[in-house]
């Protein structure tokens, strides 16, 4: 299972809940790792000058600046790589997401770890603002992007990658999906743990003055639950240790609430919004809410290529 | 001290001689070689002697002193109307005290002149249109940075992005490989959404070959998804070729014509190759004033005209929405009050303001023109490479309040912008001075608005 992880590290606090989840999953597979940092994000037209991401500077940026941040990320994992030496650091200049999905792809990567922060409520100035916007459009375009599972953690509560009893596959019954799904089964069979199978319902329409008939509502949740059982049940065969449940509420909520019911240990969903602009990402999509609120990891899934294997 | 080890009359045409430039932190060594320099008197005004012609001499001589292009200088404008930057002045000052005093010059003098002819002038031409007698200032200056790097005064960027194009036939190191792979890479990416989705390369005998500028491999691979994705959607039969696919020309920006051109000749080499019918260049604008406008020169082709007939973005764009080839959803056009920002090397220096228009008019409910507009706009303000040059980074801002006071005068908080430079001076306009400005290329606009046909929809299960 996984043998090779790309950690995608900004290299500073808000990944240290992410970094512990990935040397941990990497220790527990043998996995090789890659702590991957994107060091600098490319500013003034077409000369090498890079804004660096973590000191918000303006440098000019050649192998020896590459080599001491390298050195740098070192020091920062130094505990862990003590620990755990089959991994290889590697600092590049560019746009965040860009370069994670390429050095994925490169790598033939069959997961990508990331870090979020969750302070998002933190600091009106400006920097955070930039810093929360990359943040956001990164998660967004990897998640999206990705062809293999990308685990994101932004809590301390999510950093734990330890015996498995519970996961909760969400689903909006999209293609993304299907993938997600293949993931999450598989992971459950190879992990020997329940799997929940769960949908939300969006009523959130009632905040704008469109109630809905609780018939309506409850016809609606009978739909979903048929729907789970032809579209995944037929796929389940011998595993038998699942449920299934149909929640109506706020998506995001409603996931966040039924996992920490659960005691789910990790969050399975489909990412796969088109929206681009960084603005707009901000607000997040249920994935990326649920991501910032969750007590265990989650995982996005959006394509089938690295999932039907573990 | 005659030439240094980074500061020298040398070309750099080693992968040694780039990597020590680029190694330099920030032009240290190499700004502090350049003062002590010597000036090759004897080879500047032998150069001068071959290549001042009678155009230029012509100009410099019937200059009248009028002041009229004072104002139409936009560092003139923003700089308080200090007398030292009226185009005459900055051009007789510098290349005509050169010419005066027969090439010998001293090494002071030329770094007064480096710093007029990158951190005074972006080339834009505009000057030339209110001269009385056509004395294109941008035009000379241009040949006097030929004549500054012929002897080693250039700016540390610039040299290094000599160099790129001299190794990677590029203005960054993309490689062929990293070229073809990101292409293959952005077509996996969106063959889902976009079912039969390709970017095909190198084929021959298509009706289009699609060019573009390094910085999309390098840095903003989307862009080159999202003109695939277009192409796609328009059912063009297009291809991108494997060398010879970078358009741009930081070496025009150097004054290094002996690069500038072997890169266009790479790009020429790519249509000789695959004959296609027509090119199209991504939105950049010196890209296409270095390949399809000053690019035949230097090629030395008798025609003045590549190869093939070549077309910017936007022409290419205006067409694709007149013939219907591309259709726009029109309850998704702009309702917010847009404005567009006229790049001088397409619009100006190539007539392409009607093009504009007519996107615009398809695209945008509240379209505000700029004032002045079309041949008449300003440089944004980062034109000519100064976007590029750290040394010049406080007169490139002091620089852009002219197309800063342009913009907010519309009213218009976004402002589309089809050219790399113009794209680039907005962003950085907006993180100087924070107008709650945006700024975007054609093609996300376009992404946004676009009817997918439905045979090329994805099949939903």
């Amino acid at each position: 299972m996984f043998k090779k992880i790309l950690f995608a590290t900004t290299a500073s606090p808000s990944c240290d809940y992410a970094a512990r989840v990935a040397f941990d999953i990497a220790k527990r597979y043998e996995s090789e790792l890659i702590a991957f940092h994107v060091l600098g994000i490319p500013s003034r037209g077409f000369s090498q000058s890079i804004q660096d991401v973590r000191t918000g500077e303006t440098v000019s940026y050649d192998e020896d600046y590459i080599q001491w941040v390298v050195e740098e990320i070192k020091n920062t994992y130094a505990k862990q790589l003590d620990d755990y030496s089959k991994c290889i650091i590697s600092a590049v200049p560019g746009i965040p997401h860009t370069e994670i999905l390429r050095a994925a792809r490169k790598n033939d990567v069959d997961l990508i770890v990331m870090g979020a922060s969750a302070q998002q409520e933190d600091g009106e100035d400006e920097e955070s603002f930039v810093y929360r916007s990359i943040v956001g459009r990164t998660l967004q375009s990897v998640a999206k992007a990705a062809r293999c599972p990308v685990l994101v953690i932004s809590r301390p509560a999510a950093s734990f990658w330890g015996g498995f009893s519970h996961i909760v596959f969400g689903t909006d019954f999209s293609k993304a999906a299907d993938s997600a799904f293949l993931f999450s089964l598989n992971l459950a069979k190879a992990l020997d743990c329940k799997l929940h199978i769960f949908h939300a319902l969006d009523i959130s329409s009632v905040h704008t003055g469109k109630l809905k008939e609780q018939d309506e509502i409850d016809e609606q949740l009978r739909d979903a639950r048929n729907k789970i059982r032809k579209k995944y049940l037929s796929n389940i065969k011998d595993f038998k240790n699942y449920d299934i449940e149909v929640w109506e509420g706020i998506p995001y909520v409603e996931i966040v609430k039924f996992a920490r019911e659960k005691f789910a240990d990790l969050i399975v969903m489909a990412h796969h919004t088109k929206i681009s602009d960084p603005e707009k990402a901000l607000l997040g999509s249920t994935m990326e809410q649920v991501v910032l609120r969750a007590n265990c990891p989650v995982a996005s899934v959006n394509h089938p290529d690295k999932v039907a294997n573990l | 001290m005659p030439e240094g080890k980074l500061c020298n009359r040398k070309l750099v045409d080693t992968k040694e001689f780039l990597d020590a430039l680029l190694s330099d932190k920030s032009g240290e060594q190499y700004y502090e070689e350049m003062n002590h320099l010597d000036v090759d008197t004897a080879k500047l005004w032998s150069t001068i002697q071959k290549t001042f012609k009678s155009r230029l001499k012509t100009w410099l001589e019937i200059c009248a002193h009028c002041g009229l292009c004072a104002d139409s200088c936009f560092f003139y404008l923003a700089n308080n109307k200090d007398p030292k930057q009226v185009p005459s002045y900055k051009i007789q000052s510098t290349l005509g005290e050169i010419v005066k005093r027969k090439g010998k010059v001293d090494n002071q003098f030329m770094q007064m002149t480096m710093d007029t002819a990158w951190a005074k002038c972006s080339c834009c031409n505009r000057c030339g249109m209110y001269c009385p007698f056509g004395i294109d200032m941008g035009i000379m200056f241009g040949y006097l940075r030929g004549l500054c790097f012929s002897q080693g005064f250039v700016p540390w960027e610039l040299k290094i992005g000599t160099g790129m194009h001299r190794i990677y036939n590029a203005q960054m190191d993309v490689t062929t490989e990293d070229w073809v792979d990101t292409c293959e890479w952005m077509a996996e990416e969106n063959e889902e959404d976009y079912p039969g989705l390709t970017i095909p390369i190198d084929k021959e005998n298509a009706d289009i070959i699609y060019t573009v500028n390094a910085r999309e491999p390098k840095h903003y691979p989307q862009d080159i998804a999202e003109a695939a994705i277009l192409f796609h959607l328009a059912g063009e039969d297009w291809t991108v070729p494997s060398e010879g696919w970078e358009e741009t020309s930081l070496s025009m920006f150097a004054g290094d014509w002996e690069s500038c051109r072997m890169q266009v000749e790479s790009v020429y080499a790519a249509m000789d190759r695959l004959k296609p019918k027509r090119m199209v260049v991504t939105e950049c604008g010196h890209a296409y004033r270095a390949t399809v406008i000053e690019g035949p020169y230097w090629a030395g082709l008798k025609s003045g005209k590549p190869p093939v007939e070549s077309l910017h973005y936007v022409e290419w764009v205006a067409e694709a929405l007149r013939t219907g080839k591309l259709k726009l959803d029109p309850n998704k056009k702009i309702k917010e009050p847009v404005t567009y920002q006229d790049s001088c090397n397409y619009i100006r220096n190539a007539g392409l303001g009607d093009c504009a228009r007519e996107i615009m008019s398809y695209i945008a409910e509240d379209f505000r023109e700029m004032t002045p507009n079309r041949e008449h706009n300003f440089c944004c303000g980062g034109g000519g490479g100064l976007n590029g040059i750290g040394r010049y980074r406080v007169q490139r801002n002091i620089g852009l309040k002219v197309k800063r006071d342009q913009i907010l005068k519309t009213g218009a908080k976004l402002v589309i912008a089809p050219c790399h430079n113009c794209w680039d001076a907005i962003r950085d306009q907006e993180e100087v001075y924070h107008d709650g400005i945006r700024w975007s290329f054609l093609k996300p606009i376009l992404l946004d608005m676009v009817i997918v046909p439905d045979h090329l929809k994805p099949k939903e299960e």
